[in-house]
């Protein structure tokens, strides 16, 4: 609206340009000596149009800043949900860093879209025609010239727009491919300086680099050419409008010799309006990018935003407070594209019973954890005592589980605010005693700043097999029924996953315990240990302790 | 290799120079002629009406005036055309130059192995970021500057009153965008450093959400983000009104101009001092300079934004690694450590008062549970790490010799290329033939997985060597190791993922290899070899 009213200011600040420059002309051209009256009259008008057009132009930006501010906000906080809901299956979205990218860049990277191509889109509809009318009126030659060269342009900008936009999206992939090259090398920038081949490296940067630059400038010539037939467009219209009216106002057009088709107030006019009429198409043009840019991002943040984020409808409150016996049956859970994640699967867990879940890798061992921690949604049953997982409070139930994953990350704060973490309201006295538990507290008591020491970035300064204890500590503070463990020892050697396993069987005594795990080595507690093969029949184990 | 220099804006223009030169004088073409076809058009118009009034277009010569509007139109396409390619021609140089130049820096920094990927992500776009100083505020204000001049003689020409009025406007208006620039500047520095924050915000929470939702700990957890999120939003806003607001303010200002010039110029044309035409053709400049104005009010946010990319860019070139000299040590070698203790930044623990020696052709096997730090105790050896207690080689400590075409470090995480099997080996030995790449491999227990890969050598170890596994990458880089051939070497778990039997092998071969050598190997495994001593670290 605001950019409509800044149209007719345009068009009337030209007209009355127009008005005040004929009068000149002919007074002069009478002889007469021009006079100032019509400027005083038109003045105030003139001073209207000249000074409320960058007012509006003003108002309409700020709408704009605000309503792309107001998308990526809400934007961003859909995009989260369905990334919470999947849990540990976020990983279906990318990295950690990945995701990050995706909800901030991808989500800012729309914000030219919103902000400038949008509203422009319905500008370039709206102001030729507005301004084609007004041309028409003087001269219906004029408005014809320009409305033959408008549609030209936006024709020229798909034809030209379809390969530059092509062009553009290689020349994105080239860019990001040299970033990659270059990331690349710098990261192992230690290991090259190691074999004394930084000179290579450093050459090889300057390949990629060169490389990039003439491909990029083959592509580049393509998408500078739709810009160049814009510009060609607009300044032949110019061109051809002057000559056009110059020529019919000197009264020598070939096809109507000694006769004035325009007069000089409507050329004036005409020739005002001309380069306006192609500037929203010009600005279209520039703004392109910015489509190309959303289109980009909206592709890679559609998977997310199509994920119908599951909803778990169950409100019954649990009616249970110790480790409840779990019955799975034939549970079966989809993955992506129809695979299926998980074939059927039936177990029946007793209250306090500890069970391990072995399989090949991919037969969906992590699955049925995901399953249980209301992360996925599944067919089949599962049974926690007499209830339904489906029908119980998912919030009531989540509160009773365990969970520790592969790699236990913490926050870059002290070890007293990352125990705290899981229980905020637990006293110093109750921390010391978990780190007792899990046999850490003779090494964090020799520390100066004892629980309020720093853990660094991803827990720097503790061994791994140290992280899976404090986060075995997180566990025992948060006094859960029910733990679910999914491969707490993968990444520790031999000994120390030994020495995990052990404290894990002496710290889960009552509790119902799912554990994943590739070796029994130390779980020698468990009650049973079940295989899942690829296939989905089901070989069962007595306990580990049995076979022995 | 040139010693590293701080990046400064201003001499970010000196390596192209002609490149430069030429896109400045190609935009400034352009522009000339976005002007004139304008005030021409207005001009021939006006004065062909005037001629038609009077005499029909008897004695009107407009062929020239004709040619000239045709010329400029042509100028204008053409014009702008090259100026785009010219200067992102120069542009893209630029960025080859500023990444190569950072590549260097960052090779002879030694700090540069403790980056994190976000850090050097970073890096990649502030590179990018810095092409944003010719190209948005260099060549706006010299095209600015040099046609604003231009007007101001024509208007001269045309009439001194017209100067008079408009001149002041004119100029507050060319001054109008450096009101805001510390403003400019200041927001994009804290831009940047909010968006750090924000990711940081963001990862955090997102490396534990699986346990952050079962204790319903997430939405608060997520609090600092969004709070992070609105923070920078505000800051986009602000900045986006200080632009918005400049250019409000310059086109007043021209709006006033162009007011002023029509009522001084209606004076002249009373008193007969000037032309109706070319009383048009100076307004119609003045509406041409709008284009070539505005730009200077988005600069400075450009000029914000490379600033802040220069300084990150320059504090990420850490102090340069002292450049080692001293003589090559020569075989036979003996390495002796006493007391050595030493501990990787912020450990708690770490190896304490260890004691060995070893001379050549001996194996020292280190041994111990994890944590027990095994990796932190050869890091010091491989003199990554500081470290107290006393380390020699043939007598003389370690700084006194020169030792980089000697010691052989293969780290827990040794880095893999974006580039085939055949290349990253060559890495090692830029001239091995390929039967040298395969006997390494098969001394590495790879051979026969390579020679499944149905590209054999020419297999792509993708991104970050991420299509192996960890123990092959590993043996990759082993082999790698091996084909430079050092005499000292220093192993941290090359067996990972191969049984017993395998390592043993493997642990053969490279006791043969170094026989006239040192070798040291740390591993969890534990392996029967001959002439070894077996180093067992126990966690403290």
């Amino acid at each position: 609206m605001l950019a409509i009213a800044a149209v007719a200011l345009l068009v009337l600040q030209s007209y009355l340009l127009s008005l005040l420059f004929a009068d000149w002309l002919t007074a002069l051209a009478n002889g007469q000596s021009p006079t100032p009256t019509l400027l005083t009259s038109l003045l105030p008008a003139l001073a209207l149009c000249l000074l409320g057009r960058p007012l509006l132009h003003y108002g309409r930006e700020q709408l704009s800043v605000q309503a792309s501010q107001q998308v990526r906000l809400t934007l961003r906080q859909q995009l989260l949900q369905p990334i919470a809901a999947a849990g540990p299956g976020k990983s279906q979205y990318g990295t950690d860093g990945a995701i990050s990218t995706k909800l901030l860049e991808q989500v800012d990277a729309l914000d030219g879209f919103i902000s400038r191509y949008y509203v422009q889109r319905y500008l370039v509809l709206v102001t030729p025609v507005i301004m084609a009318l007004a041309t028409a009126y003087y001269s219906l030659l004029a408005a014809a010239i320009l409305l033959l060269t408008a549609p030209l342009v936006p024709m020229f900008m798909i034809l030209l727009g379809n390969a530059a936009a092509s062009a553009s999206q290689k020349q994105f992939t080239e860019l990001s491919r040299m970033g990659g090259r270059f990331l690349d090398l710098v990261r192992g920038i230690a290991t090259l300086r190691q074999l004394n081949a930084l000179d290579r490296a450093s050459n090889s940067v300057a390949h990629a680099a060169e490389r990039y630059r003439d491909s990029s400038m083959r592509v580049l010539k393509m998408a500078f050419l739709s810009g160049a037939v814009l510009e060609f467009f607009s300044a032949l219209a110019i061109a051809l409008l002057a000559l056009y009216l110059g020529l019919g106002l000197l009264g020598i057009l070939p096809w109507a010799k000694g006769e004035i088709p325009v007069p000089y107030q409507g050329a004036l006019f005409i020739l005002l309006l001309a380069p306006e009429f192609y500037a929203p198409l010009r600005q279209l043009g520039s703004d392109y990018h910015a489509k190309a840019l959303a289109e980009a991002a909206i592709t890679e943040l559609q998977p997310i935003l199509l994920q119908q984020a599951w909803q778990h409808n169950g409100n019954q409150p649990l009616s249970f407070a110790a480790a409840p016996a779990i019955h799975i049956n034939q549970l079966s859970i989809a993955g992506a594209e129809g695979r299926q994640r998980l074939a059927p699967l039936s177990i029946a867990i007793a209250a306090g019973e500890r069970i391990a879940l072995q399989g090949p890798s991919g037969c969906g061992k992590s699955s049925v954890l995901d399953a249980l921690l209301g992360f996925t949604p599944y067919q089949g049953e599962i049974w926690l005592n007499q209830q339904a997982l489906s029908e119980v409070n998912l919030p009531q139930w989540q509160a009773k589980l365990g969970y520790m994953a592969q790699q236990s990350r913490f926050i870059a704060a002290s070890i007293a605010e990352n125990l705290r973490l899981a229980m905020p309201a637990a006293t110093d006295e109750q921390l010391k005693q978990v780190l007792h538990q899990v046999e850490l507290w003779p090494l964090l008591s020799r520390l100066p700043l004892g629980l309020d020491t720093l853990l660094g970035e991803r827990g720097l300064g503790l061994s791994g097999g140290q992280l899976q204890r404090l986060a075995l500590a997180q566990l025992l503070l948060r006094d859960a029924p029910i733990w679910l463990l999914d491969e707490p020892a993968a990444h520790l050697d031999g000994a120390t996953a030994y020495r995990l396993h052990q404290l894990i069987g002496r710290l889960s005594l009552g509790k119902t315990v799912i554990i994943v795990s590739h070796q029994l080595h130390g779980l020698d507690w468990l009650d049973q240990v079940i295989q899942l093969p690829e296939g989905g029949n089901l070989l069962r184990q007595g306990g580990a302790n049995a076979r022995a | 290799m040139h010693a590293p220099e701080p990046i400064r804006l201003r001499s970010l223009m000196t390596s192209r120079r002609g490149a430069w030169s030429l896109a400045l004088l190609l935009g400034f073409v352009t522009f000339v002629a976005v002007v004139t076809l304008l005030a021409l058009s207005g001009w021939f118009i006006s004065a062909a009406a005037l001629a038609g009034l009077v005499s029909l277009g008897v004695g009107f010569d407009y062929f020239r005036p004709a040619a000239m509007i045709r010329l400029c139109a042509i100028g204008r396409t053409a014009g702008r055309y090259a100026e785009r390619l010219s200067s992102h021609y120069a542009a893209l140089g630029l960025l080859k130059d500023l990444r190569v130049s950072r590549f260097q820096l960052m090779a002879q920094s030694k700090t540069a192995k403790h980056h994190s990927a976000d850090d050097l992500q970073r890096l990649v776009s502030d590179i990018d970021l810095l092409d944003l100083f010719p190209l948005k505020v260099v060549a706006p204000w010299l095209s600015a500057i040099l046609l604003s001049a231009l007007l101001l003689l024509f208007w001269a020409l045309l009439a001194n009153s017209l100067l008079l009025a408009a001149i002041p406007l004119l100029i507050a208006a060319l001054i109008v965008p450096l009101l805001g620039l510390s403003t400019a500047v200041k927001l994009s520095r804290q831009q940047a450093d909010t968006a750090a924050q924000r990711r940081q915000a963001l990862l955090e929470p997102l490396s534990l959400l699986a346990n952050l939702v079962l204790w319903q700990r997430w939405q608060q957890q997520l609090q600092r983000f969004n709070q992070a999120d609105r923070q920078l939003l505000t800051l986009q806003q602000r900045q986006q009104q200080l632009i918005n607001r400049t250019v409000l303010l310059q086109h007043c200002l021209l709006g006033l101009s162009a007011l002023l010039l029509l009522w001084q110029g209606g004076a002249a044309l009373a008193q007969g001092q000037l032309k109706v035409p070319l009383l048009l053709a100076a307004l119609l400049v003045l509406w041409a300079l709008y284009e070539i104005l505005t730009p200077l009010c988005h600069s400075v946010v450009a000029l914000g934004l490379s600033l802040a990319a220069r300084d990150r860019l320059n504090q990420l070139a850490g102090p340069t690694a002292a450049q080692t000299s001293g003589p090559v040590p020569t075989g036979p070698f003996k390495l002796a450590a006493s007391q050595l203790t030493a501990r990787q930044p912020n450990a708690i623990v770490g190896p304490h008062k260890i004691s060995f020696t070893l001379s050549s052709g001996q194996l020292l096997f280190i041994n111990g549970v994890s944590g027990a730090g095994k990796s932190t105790l050869l890091q010091a050896l491989a003199g990554e790490l500081p470290y107290r207690g006393e380390l020699s080689l043939n007598g003389w400590p370690l700084s006194h010799w020169q030792l980089n075409h000697s010691i052989g470090y293969l780290p827990q995480q040794p880095d893999l290329f974006d580039l085939t099997l055949a290349q990253n080996l060559r890495l090692g030995a830029p001239d091995a033939s390929d039967s040298e790449l395969w006997q390494v491999l098969d001394d590495v227990a790879l051979k026969t997985w390579a020679q499944q890969q149905p590209q054999q050598l020419d297999t792509l170890l993708g991104e970050y060597g991420a299509a192996v596994s960890g123990g092959q990458g590993r043996r990759i880089a082993l082999a790698r190791l091996l084909l430079t051939k050092r005499p000292i070497l220093l192993l941290d778990e090359p067996f990972a993922g191969l049984d017993n039997l395998t390592a043993q092998q493997v642990a053969k071969v490279l006791q043969q290899r170094q026989q006239s050598g040192l070798l040291i190997i740390v591993s969890h495994q534990q392996l029967q070899l001959n002439h070894s001593t077996t180093l067992t670290l126990s966690e403290q």
